[in-house]
């Protein structure tokens, strides 16, 4: 893995992201750093209105902010659909709202296209997008009917 | 065949003259009488006549040398008494361009020598083309006499497979100067550098205009390669199709600007190769983003407002009904990413002009039609961009463009091809009407001021630390990643 060279004003915006997800009461978020590689990464369970938990974890990318950050779902894992095949064997989808699973079969939850994000978004806007997902999610497993059918097309503007 | 000597004599007289693009004594006619050509004099009325112009009479072939270069190898000509050359042989022999003139031969190379006039004896059994230089008289209008360092003036004659050629020496760079004088100063643009991001259809087009208004620097980035489907909007043409754009490009650029100095980066335009960027935005005067998706020009517009170097940006909306340029002048005007705050459906509205681009934004599920508009269509945008460029490039010089300068003040130019239906523009007036309403084919200036919690040219962390109500001073450490087990 190359080592990212991270700027002063990358390090305070992420300061700054993990302070507004304290503020906002998005506790169950934090932004970590590993002092190991120098690296960064959003993480933190969060709870659905059914009370299912679900770990939702975010890479921040060497170009942040103007990169798009990737958020996962790690917990559970396989995410699994009503039928019981995983999400991830769907790939890119948009009746699940996913993007390219990971290398391990996380479910990539897509938040922000490529063309609609930019850099003034902040995460505690991306975690809020993951826990609509989430509830959309719990929707499907319910109805079996798409995820798609219960959001709105994810790109919106910020 | 006229037998009658001083109708022979004028027959000469009049060829030659027609050979030589002069007035001379006699002229040819066609005598429809006679149903043949004859010589008569020159201001004789010929009410049954048909006049013979010298284009009529235009037989020869023309070869087409280049003054620099023969200058420059006019030691060895003086030397050796002669020289070799290359020539493209066009349209079935009509033409033999030296091939030095510029970067793109034909299919068909032709040998050929220049001599001067002492080594002429020797040349009947040499390459297939010919030319001879005889000394003669300085002639400053005759496109067939050439100047040496020495000053000493030669004519030239050309044969090629036995017949007689036309010969033409062309000056290039003082020919191209000249045609730009009445506008530009001919050496104001030669040390300027556009650096172009994204080289296709748009941005080729606007580098070739800038490479005819006299820049000087060009130094091109895209990773694509040229596409049988770009063929029809690309300048570059279907026999050169696999070849990487920058390559195309930069030999489009030195066929109208052969002196200018091309640098090609078959690179991508992402986060990896942002270092390299940043070095060459560094040494740009202008950017030129002709980039159509939104992670490069994010990444670009970064680099170039913390480089402090003027950035244009030009797209085409869906199927291109429409355009937009930006000029961001950084710190001074908004960027890009103050556009995207400002206007976000504007900034979203791309065209989907390749399977790339389309697997970019489709899903597997669901996925997105190649939708590309017509190159006529792409071209004002394109235009545009270039003229942008251009008012940035003299921007501190006095030029017959100092004019334009608050015209081209706007943050934000729009342009419509069509009144797009689905859109905002789908009831525009007619062109015909005369009501001073948007309409399509007009650019129109947008004025919209920075955005102070711009990320990139604002103050990002103060004013949304205050709008969190956090103090900016004292964000704190971040927690460290919690050890795995």
């Amino acid at each position: 893995m190359v080592q990212v060279m991270w700027t002063a004003e990358q390090r305070q915006r992420l300061a700054l992201e993990h302070q507004i997800l304290q503020r906002e009461d998005f506790t169950q978020f934090s932004v970590y750093h590993k002092p190991s590689d120098d690296s960064y990464y959003a993480s933190g369970y969060a709870t659905s209105n059914a009370g299912y938990r679900y770990g939702l974890w975010i890479s921040i990318p060497p170009g942040f902010p103007q990169e798009r950050p990737l958020m996962y779902v790690t917990d559970p894992h396989p995410l699994l659909m009503r039928d019981g095949t995983p999400i991830s064997s769907l790939g890119v989808s948009h009746k699940m709202h996913t993007m390219a699973p990971s290398t391990n079969g996380m479910v990539q939850i897509c938040h922000w296209r490529d063309n609609r994000w930019h850099s003034g978004i902040v995460l505690q806007r991306v975690f809020l997008k993951g826990l609509i997902w989430i509830e959309a999610y719990e929707q499907h497993i319910a109805t079996g009917r798409d995820l798609a059918d219960f959001v709105r097309s994810m790109a919106e503007t910020a | 065949m006229s037998t009658n000597p001083v109708q022979q004599q004028m027959i000469q007289e009049a060829m030659k003259a027609v050979a030589e693009r002069k007035p001379g004594r006699s002229k040819l006619v066609y005598d429809k009488t006679k149903r043949t050509i004859v010589a008569v004099a020159a201001g004789a009325d010929t009410p049954r006549a048909l006049n013979i112009t010298a284009d009529d009479a235009d037989m020869f072939a023309v070869v087409t040398l280049s003054s620099e270069w023969l200058r420059k190898q006019w030691p060895q000509v003086e030397k050796d008494g002669k020289i070799a050359v290359r020539f493209s042989s066009w349209d079935d022999g009509d033409a033999f361009t030296q091939t030095d003139l510029g970067p793109q031969p034909s299919a068909a190379i032709v040998q050929g020598v220049i001599l001067s006039l002492r080594e002429e004896a020797g040349a009947s059994s040499g390459p297939a083309l010919t030319v001879t230089l005889a000394v003669s008289e300085p002639s400053p209008n005759d496109l067939a006499v050439f100047i040496a360092p020495n000053g000493i003036s030669y004519r030239a004659v050309a044969v090629q497979g036995g017949q007689r050629a036309q010969v033409a020496f062309a000056d290039v760079q003082p020919e191209l100067a000249t045609r730009r004088s009445g506008i530009l100063e001919t050496t104001i643009l030669r040390d300027k550098s556009v650096l172009c991001l994204g080289v296709g259809t748009g941005g080729a087009h606007a580098a070739i205009e800038l490479a005819k208004c006299g820049v000087g620097h060009f130094v091109l980035v895209d990773r694509d390669r040229l596409s049988v489907g770009n063929v029809v909007r690309h300048p570059g043409g279907i026999s050169q199709v696999g070849r990487f754009k920058v390559h195309v490009l930069r030999d489009l650029i030195h066929d109208k600007n052969p002196d200018a100095k091309v640098e090609t980066y078959p690179i991508d335009l992402n986060h990896d190769s942002q270092e390299k960027l940043k070095e060459l935005i560094d040494e740009a005067d202008v950017v030129i983003c002709g980039t159509d998706n939104r992670p490069s020009r994010l990444l670009i517009n970064r680099l170039c407002v913390e480089a402090n170097v003027v950035a244009v940006y030009g797209g085409v909306f869906r199927r291109a009904y429409g355009g937009q340029v930006q000029c961001v002048h950084p710190r001074k005007s908004p960027c890009f990413e103050c556009f995207v705050a400002a206007m976000p459906d504007e900034a979203s509205d791309v065209e989907v002009s390749s399977a790339s681009d389309a697997a970019d934004i489709a899903y597997s599920d669901r996925p997105v039609a190649v939708e590309p508009g017509l190159s006529l269509d792409v071209l004002p945008i394109a235009n545009m961009v270039a003229k942008l460029a251009l008012m940035a490039l003299v921007a501190d010089k006095q030029t017959s463009l100092s004019i334009l300068k608050k015209d081209y003040e706007a943050p934000w130019y729009l342009w419509l091809n069509r009144p797009e239906p689905g859109t905002q523009y789908a009831s525009l007036p007619p062109l015909n009407t005369l009501d001073d309403e948007m309409t399509i084919n007009r650019w129109y200036g947008i004025d919209f001021d920075r955005d102070t919690a711009c990320p990139v040219c604002g103050d990002f962390i103060s004013t949304i630390a205050a709008n969190y109500g956090l103090d900016p001073a004292s964000l704190g450490t971040l927690p460290s990643a919690p050890e795995k087990g």
